[in-house]
């Protein structure tokens, strides 16, 4: 009998770690998300399904799941097609390569709220680095940070900076365990590179490409610390992602419990999406050369 | 050897003991505070602390800089729940009615009316910490905003002597020449007013955002949406204003300012020691305008005490909070900030003498009390300043009409306060 439990024994720390940091958040979540707090009064009244309902009927809410899923929608194709073509480059074992993978990780494991403030210095518009260099060859000043569209398409570059260095290293283990008899084949049958890329290594790198898929789609729903020090949601709403904008009701207009509704509501977004990608997507995997 | 061992043994043991005894003897209070350590405010705070403690040698103060007043708002609130927060914290002057509104603050009255330090406080400095009839905060760091400019840039710019900087009118031409004249060298005019100076430039235009007598809401008025009209217009018709002061008022505004790239600058005048380090004898410093009337908003913060704490860690929270508000070390505070002075006696310290003589403007924020006025703290007003920005950062890019956008504010916030007010 006591053998029986021994192994749940064993993983009982763990379980109890994750029950501290996942689940009871996520019950505590779901709970409030039906409540009205403020996180100071001393009840917690029921309100039913009104948080959800007024997330609903917002304009508000619609227009954060629409800039989210643009961010998303751009900025995860951009990564993996830019950290697929410079893995391609970064698989040698050669000094150059191996100093560039790392050159390219370093932004990755570097404080996002610092890569934040250093450029919103760079995008500042009058102030800013990029466009005191543009004045040199003739382009006038860019509002960076105050044009909605342009505000969108900085945080997108940041964002791709930051986590491209991560993308490429998963690529490059990726493309090292394809094998290479299959590159020399190609060569024999006189593939040229580029058939070689789609033929071979992209169908064989596909397992990556689906894993890094499933991580960046999550990322970019979850995308909030360099919103939040570059440009606060704004300019005029036009960056305040869902994150961002559970921050803000939450935290700085003390409704946590539509807060937590928008929690849950994102939780299922992602779980929805999870299962969209690997129905569409993940039947397409295959695992072996 | 074993018996010096055991000798070591015991007197290791009684010095543990005695430490013990000494530490749990202190009354440990946990004070969170917006005095960044590094800049003069937060020196200047650490100076009051030290000297606090060396004549209170049983209350240990643990000061932590949280970061700005909205940062500590919304660091506050997550302690609560988790039950973390400080024994004391400082407050901003409007934001405190919410928590003192929710039972987080201690109600202080008995303390003040038992403290001989009140009668010495300025009445506006009395008039701050009081929510609904009740003393919940003391203040600490009160200021108004004034008008700080370069003068080297007026010189630059083509001004021989002081132009009068009274009205929106003139303002708009001294930031129009300044930015005219030097705008290729990077130069603007005049910084995009933040929200304390917003909201003293709505008073200054006979107005203000909500009534501090009746509760009423102003937002949607015509003369504060006036003062919003012109003040958006710095920014995206006269572009005298850079709108990097828009999206980060602390980088593109501020800091542009001290760093010589703007000509004139509205901003509380706990600004004044480090604009003074920053641009020596270029720095001007003038009354705010007086558009339609003269009228300045009191801000600034107070010290409030948790409901939460013991109650002798409450005793020893007030003690230090009486000690920061007496006159030695107000004048500390007040020489170390520019802050304005709360204690009627803080004049009469040398330091502040000093301060008053050796510091050119610094007096201007006390100068412009006689037209101060004290601001509404209704619960709502947490959550009307903290939607405003974005608000403001849509007006004042030309991204949206000045009065849609006030005028749906307004019933926003009213449909809030009821809200709260349930």
């Amino acid at each position: 009998m006591a053998r029986k439990f021994l192994p749940y024994f064993y993983i009982l720390p763990l379980l109890a770690f994750i029950a501290v940091f996942t689940y009871i958040p996520i019950a505590t979540s779901i709970n409030l998300s039906f409540r009205e707090w403020d996180f100071m009064s001393a009840t917690k009244p029921f309100v039913g399904l009104e948080n959800y309902q007024l997330l609903l009927t917002s304009t508000e809410f619609w227009n954060s799941v629409k800039i989210t899923a643009i961010f998303a929608i751009i900025s995860v194709p951009l990564r993996l097609a830019l950290a697929l073509m410079a893995a391609s480059f970064l698989t040698s074992e050669k000094f150059a390569p191996r100093m560039l993978r790392g050159a390219f990780f370093l932004p990755s494991v570097t404080s996002t709220v610092s890569i934040a403030v250093v450029f919103s210095w760079v995008f500042s518009t009058d102030y800013g680095v990029a466009n005191a260099l543009l004045k040199h060859i003739g382009v006038g000043k860019i509002p960076w940070m105050q044009d909605p569209q342009l505000a969108l398409l900085v945080l997108i570059l940041v964002n791709t900076w930051k986590q491209i260095g991560y993308d490429i290293v998963i690529y490059i283990a990726g493309l090292q365990a394809i094998p290479q008899e299959l590159y020399d084949a190609a060569a024999v049958d006189g593939g040229r590179r580029f058939h070689v890329f789609r033929r071979v290594t992209m169908p064989l790198v596909m397992p990556t490409t689906y894993f890094l898929l499933v991580i960046s789609v999550i990322e970019a729903f979850q995308v909030f610390t360099i919103v939040n020090v570059m440009t606060h949601g704004g300019p005029a709403s036009a960056t305040d992602m869902l994150v961002n904008m559970l921050y803000r009701v939450g935290f700085t207009l003390f409704d946590i419990g539509t807060g937590s509704a928008l929690a849950v509501l994102l939780f299922i977004l992602l779980i929805a999406l999870s299962l969209i990608k690997s129905r569409v997507i993940g039947r397409k995997v295959h695992y072996e050369a | 050897m074993t018996r010096n061992f055991i000798k070591l043994a015991g007197a290791s043991l009684i010095a543990l003991v005695g430490s013990a005894h000494i530490s749990m003897a202190a009354t440990t209070v946990t004070f969170w505070h917006s005095f960044n350590p590094e800049k003069p405010n937060g020196q200047a705070l650490e100076k009051i602390i030290d000297n606090f403690e060396a004549a209170n040698p049983g209350v240990e103060i643990k000061p932590e800089f949280i970061g700005n007043y909205n940062d500590i708002v919304a660091k506050l609130q997550a302690a609560i729940p988790a039950h973390r927060e400080p024994d004391a914290v400082i407050m901003e002057v409007t934001r405190y009615g919410l928590f003192a509104d929710r039972g987080v603050l201690t109600d202080l009255t008995d303390y003040v009316n038992n403290d001989p330090l009140k009668e010495d406080l300025f009445g506006f400095a009395r008039e701050v910490g009081v929510f609904e009839g009740k003393n919940y905060i003391v203040p600490f760091n009160s200021s108004t905003p004034v008008l700080y400019y370069n003068k080297g840039i007026f010189e630059r710019a083509g001004f021989t002597e002081e132009p009068a900087l009274k009205t929106y009118d003139d303002l708009l031409k001294v930031s129009k020449q300044i930015t005219e004249k030097l705008g290729d060298d990077g130069i603007t005019g005049i910084v995009a007013p933040g929200q304390f100076a917003r909201w003293g430039l709505v008073m200054d235009n006979d107005s203000d955002l909500i009534d501090s007598k009746t509760g009423e809401i102003l937002l949607d008025s015509d003369n504060t949406i006036e003062a919003y009209q012109w003040m958006a217009s710095l920014v995206h018709e006269h572009h005298v204003a850079s709108p990097d002061g828009v999206t980060d008022e602390k980088k593109g505004g501020r800091d542009a300012f001290l760093s010589g790239k703007v000509g004139i600058m509205m901003n509380s005048t706990g600004n004044y020691v480090r604009s003074k380090k920053a641009l020596g004898d270029d720095l001007g410093v003038l009354p705010m305008p007086c558009n339609k009337v003269c009228s300045v908003p009191i801000g600034g913060a107070g010290i409030g005490i948790l409901s939460t704490a013991e109650q002798d860690v409450k005793d020893a929270a007030y003690k230090f909070i009486s000690f920061a508000a007496s006159a030695e070390s107000n004048a500390i505070w007040f020489s170390g900030t520019g802050y304005m002075p709360i204690n009627k006696h803080t004049a009469e310290q040398d330091l502040a003498k000093d301060a008053l003589a050796g510091k050119p403007g610094i007096d201007v924020a006390i100068n412009q009390l006689d037209f101060a006025r004290g601001r509404p703290r209704p619960p709502v007003v947490t959550w009307m300043r903290a939607s405003e920005y974005g608000l403001w950062e849509a007006m004042a890019l030309g991204q949206r009409d000045v009065k849609d956008v006030l005028s749906e504010f307004a019933t926003k916030t009213r449909e809030e306060a009821a809200r709260l007010a349930k």
